[in-house]
């Protein structure tokens, strides 16, 4: 049984938990996968510390919860110094460059890639899609979620009059993802 | 899903096939070729004289640098019609696009010049534009309602504010459209996110 366990972290406002719910959304209902996803966030909407864990696998999950990340997905300084150490030694570490810096705190036999995903956002014309270009980002560079599933499940999740562009960010993050991996 | 994507193919009420396609450099002469092919009654209140290579040269270095986006319409290849947004980076207006829109006469009432408008509300909304804003000159009846049609709205008049080609003064009338909304529904999402209270 191949069991994926996934924590997105950062702050409340940057759209963490809906970063989670697409995960889930495109691994449960897209992509013939069972899904799981615990949320957590402060007492404030924006700006508090927020996470979701995410857990990804081919059978029934019987136990929700994120016990030893295989990937984190990172969008502030303060998830990485509170999650990294929890990675499994092989994970994988994917943050966002401007806003995390993962020199120490990441296990030495994990792999960690970046992305200037706010600058991305900010090109595409507007911040607000940063999570969504994580998103990509995240099904670019882990492979663990085909493409078309993603993109159902952001089609599915966000409001309407703004998929076009939440779908360019996708695209943009997982082309990026996916030129890291070559 | 998105049917606004570019380049797309529409039908005109007449039958004929007209191509919509983001513009380029590589569009400049045709599209100074369709503004010199206008007659002088259409030029009578449009903001600048698009007749010039200096127009031109000022109009394709906002494209290079993104502070305009234009979408072309061509009737067998040729310019027909053309909706440009225009906006700058700074300021306290770089939240606002202002639409400029230009049809041939012939093709008018064709259903072209509001297929270009709507492909330009949808590039500034995903743009990042909160607020679009259309100058028209009093008498433009089917401009107004070609933007009435897309949610705009008159938000101002100011009177003999515009002085057409031969002097004479013409009230200006500003029409808006607050896109903002469209966004705020994503931003409180992001806020307080909750998947079992999702909007759909």
């Amino acid at each position: 049984m191949t069991r994926t366990e996934i924590r997105v972290g950062g702050l409340g406002g940057q759209g963490i938990i809906l970063c989670g719910s697409i995960i889930g959304k495109a691994a449960s209902i897209y992509a013939g996968k069972h899904a799981a996803m615990i949320q957590a966030f402060g007492p404030e909407a924006r700006g508090s510390a927020c996470s979701a864990q995410v857990i990804v696998a081919d059978d029934a999950i019987g136990y929700p919860y994120v016990r030893r990340p295989d990937i984190l997905v990172l969008m502030s300084q303060d998830a990485c110094t509170q999650f990294a150490p929890q990675l499994k030694p092989d994970g994988l570490v994917l943050f966002e460059e401007e806003l995390v810096h993962t020199n120490g705190k990441v296990p030495t036999t994990a792999r960690t890639l970046g992305i200037p995903a706010t600058r991305f956002a900010e090109e595409l014309g507007r911040r607000l899609v940063l999570n969504i270009v994580m998103v990509g980002f995240f099904a670019g560079a882990t492979g663990l979620l085909p493409f078309e599933a993603v993109e159902k499940a952001v089609l599915d999740s966000v409001p309407k009059g703004t998929e076009s562009l939440n779908l360019r960010a996708l695209g943009k993050g997982y082309e990026f993802g996916q030129s890291r991996l070559a | 899903m998105d049917t606004l994507e570019l380049p797309s193919i529409m039908h005109l009420k007449n039958g004929a096939g007209a191509t919509l396609s983001l513009a380029t450099g590589a569009d400049g002469a045709s599209l100074l070729q369709f503004y010199r092919s206008m007659s002088e009654e259409d030029r009578l209140v449009l903001k600048d004289d698009v007749t010039t290579s200096d127009w031109l040269d000022w109009f394709l270095s906002k494209l290079a640098t993104g502070e305009a986006i234009s979408v072309v319409g061509r009737v067998n290849g040729a310019v027909r019609g053309e909706a440009t947004l225009h906006r700058t980076f700074h300021g306290w207006s770089r939240h606002v696009g202002e639409i400029r829109l230009n049809v041939d006469r012939t093709l008018r009432g064709q259903g072209l010049g509001i297929e270009l408008a709507r492909h330009i509300v949808k590039i500034a909304v995903d743009a990042g534009i909160d607020k679009l804003v259309a100058h028209m000159v009093e008498g433009q009846t089917a401009a107004r309602r070609t933007f009435e049609k897309l949610g705009f709205h008159k938000e101002a008049e100011l009177p003999g504010h515009v002085a057409d080609i031969h002097g004479h003064k013409r009230d200006l009338l500003i029409y808006a459209n607050d896109v903002s909304h469209i966004w705020s529904a994503m931003e409180s999402m992001l806020g307080d996110f909750r998947p079992d209270r999702a909007p759909r």
